[in-house]
């Protein structure tokens, strides 16, 4: 029995030490060390690792926003994901802001054009990086050779791909060293030229908006090739954005302090954190009052059937917005070639009950490719009724095989998407399709989707304002994978893209979304709506217009609660 | 000596153990359909983008060079970088590990403090009131899902009376330290407790019934022993060799992390962590947790065997 004693003693003890370390223990967060992090002293200390920041009540230098999806990148050249992007517009500005989404702004710089194929930019005389050196064109022309350069890993090509100089995907043409159409002029001046002459309003959104300027004295020394996995681009330390970033903790949270040197003005608010949550714990934390408001758009997403919960807190303004992205039933159009046939699966399906039950009415039935978030949605362009007696006769007229099944593929992680997928196959089979359901997770799928090895699936595509969809429906797109190659639709695109402003362009739109009715080559489905959701004592947050919700993000004050 | 040599060998046999292990979850993680690079590209990207981003991640070359070229880095100690950040993995993991160990011995000291007495008592009232109140209450901690607990804790405890945080391990701003983290651990150990209270209160209870049948308590009895003496020098003794190898089950989890709660109470932990690098499909972090699971698995084997040794004089390794 002693020894039994001493083992409990001796491991009371190691407990309590260990509980007592981690009590103690002081913020390792993975190589942020204070040689290379972000300057912290103004308020910035850093947090314990593990620490969970809380509102404190009477607390109006502290915004604390949930996030869903753990950023992937702090690097300017490679944003993969959503959530990476948003969290660098904190700390990196683009050379335009967008406050909605037919408006732009300077930032960084200002647009002038003539002719619509050469820009004048010129920089904010006031606009300084962090560390006090001036931000030039120098910065800008740097920015976008890099992300034009062979060698680079990026994921931006398509900003750039307009300019002279480039190939389709942006990158810079065989044999230069520098691309064409950028050309410095002064510190503050330079030119870009189009390879031909382009609405502006795609100019401002895919390289005004889109792309954020980097510094050109910390990663110029740094070989393009080795740029992603940099300090410079894992743990920035020179800022033009309204905030600094502190740190991050591994999908935990992100710190940023205020700039206090921002060229447009010091942010109000000195704090931010923005904390990873799944969409369960972002409605406890908002219940509990541990949140001024959610990330929003795909990355601080509530769960649809839970919007009721928050509307029911007292204090909490919840706005519903259209999305611009929208969820497709993709078909390999090699294997069913037959317009006829893709029509009628599209008439067999009851989109109206997908968001009316799964959706509880927040969001809209497609008729094309555009959501009603976009100015290129043709409003005179109905959806295709439910009409499961028209699309059994239209698939007897085609003389469709009854007795092969269809593979179908339902990716995981979207839980209306995956129940929308069971109805799928349930009005299939109504029609006498027979239908083979198969869950995969979403990297087996795309794998699937590259190959064509599939008959129909399940898949959610994000648009731009720019009603520009060539990767998706292009023949060669590079997110075709259904196997479209349709010249009819490649000249829409084409025509679509020639086109200097927007009525111009409108009527191309409107006449592919037509087309892409009648051939039906993707079975629009539903988009389902974005939530903005804050406290109504935060003046600001997320707008109408996600993307370019933190245009004025230095303005957004706290009130007090006392 | 013979203890000593016995550990040494258990440890040399763990070497190739281990290597099988990494040869094995290699290969099933590279066995899944689909290319991790894909989620790490933008949907538009050009397969010559592709293909920089493959070559960044190490995933371009063939699996037998990619998993040399792992094990070689990671006997040095480096365990390669996470996909997205293109942070290293090693401090992530040593971040992640203080917490879960954190969360899961509360639990686990928690549970066995009061386990073993409720399930001895539930033996020594075998039959009566208490000991079916025992028993039902022990099903309800093993029925009763993580998940539901948890958020209906957090409800009533956090949302409505406020009396503990919702998620985390300690406050931001606040004084931290000893009292915060108490304070931080009581809703998730709660949780976490249910079960494992219940399984072992199970356990030690039909583990004393049969004690308590054995001849040498009769004998002990008969000799005019007290009730306690009986209990604690010929009782508990001779269950324990079942309850040892339950810790034994139990102890790996203290780095295995609880999936459910710790996503539930935000608890930065690994459990948290392996979620999310098997939603990413982050490689080399899922090798890291498999890797240090395997060590904890094959450590907590030889600590139950040394301890059967040291609980029960009749058991010699030679």
């Amino acid at each position: 029995m002693s020894r039994m004693k001493k083992m409990l003693k001796y491991g009371t003890v190691v407990f309590a030490s260990s509980l007592v370390l981690a009590a103690c223990n002081n913020g390792d967060v993975p190589d942020l060390d204070e040689d290379t992090s972000a300057d912290a002293d103004d308020n910035g200390e850093e947090t314990a690792e593990g620490d969970v920041p809380e509102v404190d009540e009477g607390d109006t230098s502290t915004l604390m926003v949930g996030l869903t999806n753990a950023p992937d990148s702090f690097n300017p050249f490679y944003r993969p994901g959503v959530a990476g992007t948003w969290v660098q517009r904190f700390f990196y500005d683009s050379l335009l802001t967008m406050p909605t989404a037919d408006s732009f702004e300077p930032a960084l710089g200002s647009f002038d054009t003539d002719d619509n194929q050469v820009f004048t930019v010129t920089i904010d005389p006031d606009a300084y990086w962090s560390d006090g050196e001036p931000v030039t064109a120098n910065d800008v022309a740097f920015t976008l050779n890099t992300i034009a350069d062979p060698e680079v890993e990026t994921t931006l090509g398509t900003s750039v791909a307009m300019l002279e100089g480039t190939n389709s995907s942006g990158v810079r043409d065989e044999g230069t060293d520098e691309l064409a159409g950028v050309e410095v002029v002064d510190d503050k001046t330079l030119t870009l030229t189009t390879k031909n002459p382009v609405d502006e309003a795609y100019l401002s959104e895919f390289l005004g908006f889109n792309v954020l300027i980097a510094p050109e004295h910390v990663f110029g020394d740094i070989d393009v090739v080795d740029i992603p996995n940099s300090d410079a681009a894992t743990m920035p330390t020179v800022f033009s954005g309204a905030y600094k970033f502190v740190e991050y903790d591994t999908d935990n949270y992100v710190h940023f302090e205020a700039n206090p040197d921002y060229y447009r003005g010091a942010p109000e608010i000195e704090t931010v954190y923005a904390r990873i949550m799944n969409g369960t714990a972002l409605i406890t934390e908002f219940q509990a009052g541990n949140l001024h408001m959610a990330a929003g758009g795909g990355i601080g997403m509530v769960p649809v059937q839970d919007i009721s919960l928050l509307e029911d807190i007292d204090g909490l303004v919840v706005e519903e917005h259209p999305s611009f992205n929208g969820q497709y039933m993709v078909i390999n159009n090699e294997r069913i070639d037959d317009p006829q046939v893709r029509q009628a699966f599209a008439y067999a399906l009851n989109r109206e009950l997908t968001v009316d039950n799964l959706l509880g009415g927040r969001g809209e039935v497609l008729a094309s490719t555009y959501s009603s978030a976009s100015p290129y949605k043709d409003e005179s362009l109905d959806p295709l009724p439910y009409d499961p007696d028209l699309a059994r006769e239209m698939l007897e007229d085609a003389d469709f095989d009854f007795d092969t099944p269809l593979d179908f593929v339902v990716p995981t992680g979207n839980a209306v998407r995956e129940q929308n997928g069971d109805l799928i196959e349930q009005w299939l089979t109504e029609i006498g399709v027979e239908v083979n359901l198969q869950t995969y997770d979403f990297p087996t799928w795309l794998a699937m989707a590259n190959d064509l090895d599939y008959d129909i699936g399940l898949m959610g595509w994000g648009h731009t304002v720019d009603p520009n969809i060539a990767s998706y429906v292009q023949t060669g797109g590079a997110s075709n994978n259904m196997g479209i190659e349709d010249a009819q639709i490649d000249d829409l695109l084409d025509q679509g893209m020639a086109g200097t402003d927007f009525d111009e362009r409108f009527a191309v739109y409107a006449e592919l979304q037509q087309y892409l009715q009648d051939e039906m080559p993707v079975v629009p489905l539903y988009s389902d709506s974005q939530f903005a959701v804050r406290v109504d004592y935060l003046d600001g947050g997320i707008n109408e217009f996600w993307a370019g919700s933190l245009h004025d993000l230095h303005e957004w004050t706290i009130e007090s609660q006392d | 000596m013979k203890l000593k040599k016995y550990i040494i060998k258990r440890l040399l046999t763990a070497i190739p153990v281990l290597l099988m292990i990494s040869v094995g979850a290699f290969i099933m993680m590279n066995l899944a359909p689909g290319d991790p690079t894909d989620l790490y590209v933008s949907p538009d990207a050009t397969p010559m983008q592709v293909e920089a981003t493959r070559r960044a991640l190490g995933l371009d070359q063939p699996y037998p060079v990619q998993y040399v070229r792992w094990l070689g880095r990671a006997l040095q100690g480096d365990l390669g970088i996470n996909y997205s950040t293109r942070y290293p993995v090693l401090p992530i993991l040593v971040s992640r590990i203080g917490p879960t160990i954190v969360l899961m011995g509360a639990t686990l000291l928690v549970s066995y403090l009061i386990a073993i007495p409720l399930g001895i008592l539930s033996a020594r009232k075998h039959g009566t009131w208490i000991d079916n109140l025992l028993t039902g209450g022990a099903f309800v901690g093993v029925s009763i899902p993580n998940f539901f607990l948890g958020l209906g804790l957090i409800y009533v405890f956090s949302v409505q009376l406020g009396w503990f945080p919702t998620g985390g391990m300690s406050q931001l701003g606040g004084e931290g330290g000893f009292i915060s983290a108490i304070h931080h651990l009581v809703l998730p150990v709660t949780v976490l407790s249910a079960f494992y209270i219940a399984n072992m209160t199970r356990y030690m209870r039909s583990t004393m019934i049969q004690v308590y049948g054995e001849n040498y308590i009769r004998t002990a009895t008969a000799k005019g022993l007290a009730a306690e003496v009986i209990l604690t020098r010929h009782g508990i003794r001779n269950a324990l060799i079942p309850v040892i190898t339950i810790i034994g089950t139990d102890l790996p989890r203290l780095v295995g992390g609880a999936i459910v709660t710790e996503q539930i109470f935000q608890w930065p932990g690994l459990g948290r962590l392996t979620i999310m690098a098997i939603q990413q499909r982050e490689y080399p972090m899922l090798m890291a947790i498999t890797m240090l699971s395997a060590v904890v698995v094959l450590f907590a084997n030889l600590f139950v065997d040394i301890m059967y040794a040291v609980v029960d004089p009749r058991i010699k390794y030679n």
